[in-house]
């Protein structure tokens, strides 16, 4: 499995372990939006929206442009697509170790199997 | 990829030809777990198992150019039907997460089921409960959509 510290991914694990946040991406997932935007459709105040947009910054989850008094949040995949290719690492090394135990078990089964026995008979 | 109604774990499951009590074997006897739990370019591997519940394991597989080392602590021990061990590796960023595996016997076959959990230190797993598998992968594809359009 490759490394999953050196990718950062501690801190995008954790930015979106929260519903609030998770709910923000989703929302930055449709298109680019201003934090009071943001804000609008969440039964919490704006300074705790800002709050949640600053963890997803610092995670690389999105990226902030300031326009005057207007600060634009935007989605930044890299991230995501990062931690989404670590989980399916995860899903490669075991499929190839099962890989693995298939062709041992196999080689077991034929030492261990009885002349003329029956897989029955190992059992 | 990773195939999972609940978006918290990966699930592998693999259907093997030889009954549970081989397959537990494999996976608890320590010249046999060598054999097999041996990724890619890993030329050789040491593996310690103090098979039973609260007991440890230390594997430390090494390639040509590298050593990573795999430990954990058995959390149930049930022959032949399920084996539940934590897993702190490099590659899960020297956290501890769970694994568990079921054998399931399918006639003559069995059917492992390998539930792998990020995160199950209590104090992280708290931060951590959530889709974020699922999530992830939702807006991964979104976003390749997106930039196809």
């Amino acid at each position: 499995m490759v490394d999953y510290s050196q990718r950062g991914l501690d801190g995008v694990f954790a930015a979106i372990a929260d519903p609030t946040r998770r709910a923000i991406l989703r929302r930055l997932a449709r298109k680019p939006a201003t934090i009071t935007e943001i804000a609008r459709p969440f039964a919490v105040s704006l300074n705790a929206v800002s709050k949640h947009v600053k963890v997803l910054e610092r995670a690389g989850l999105i990226s902030r442009e300031v326009m005057g008094r207007r600060h634009v949040c935007r989605l930044q995949p890299t991230s995501l697509k990062r931690a989404t290719a670590w989980l399916n690492e995860c899903t490669e090394f075991w499929q190839t170790r099962f890989d693995a135990l298939e062709r041992y078990v196999a080689g077991q089964m034929q030492t261990k199997k009885p002349t003329g026995g029956s897989r029955a008979h190992n059992r | 990829m990773h195939t999972t109604d609940d978006p918290n774990r990966v699930v592998v499951r693999r259907r093997i030809p030889a009954p549970r009590e081989v397959l537990f074997e494999a996976w608890t006897d320590a010249e046999g777990f060598r054999q097999w739990m041996c990724p890619g370019d890993v030329v050789s591997n040491e593996a310690i198992l103090d098979v039973r519940v609260g007991g440890s394991f230390r594997i430390l597989m090494k390639s040509k150019t590298a050593e990573y080392e795999h430990t954990g602590v058995y959390k149930i021990v049930d022959p032949p039907s399920k084996l539940v061990f934590t897993w702190t590796a490099k590659a899960t960023g020297d956290t501890p997460t769970l694994v568990t595996v079921e054998f399931f016997a399918a006639g003559e076959e069995t059917e492992i089921v390998l539930t792998h959990e990020k995160f199950t230190d209590p104090e992280v797993s708290k931060r951590y409960r959530g889709g974020w598998g699922q999530i992830l992968e939702k807006l991964s594809i979104y976003q390749a959509k997106k930039v196809q359009q």
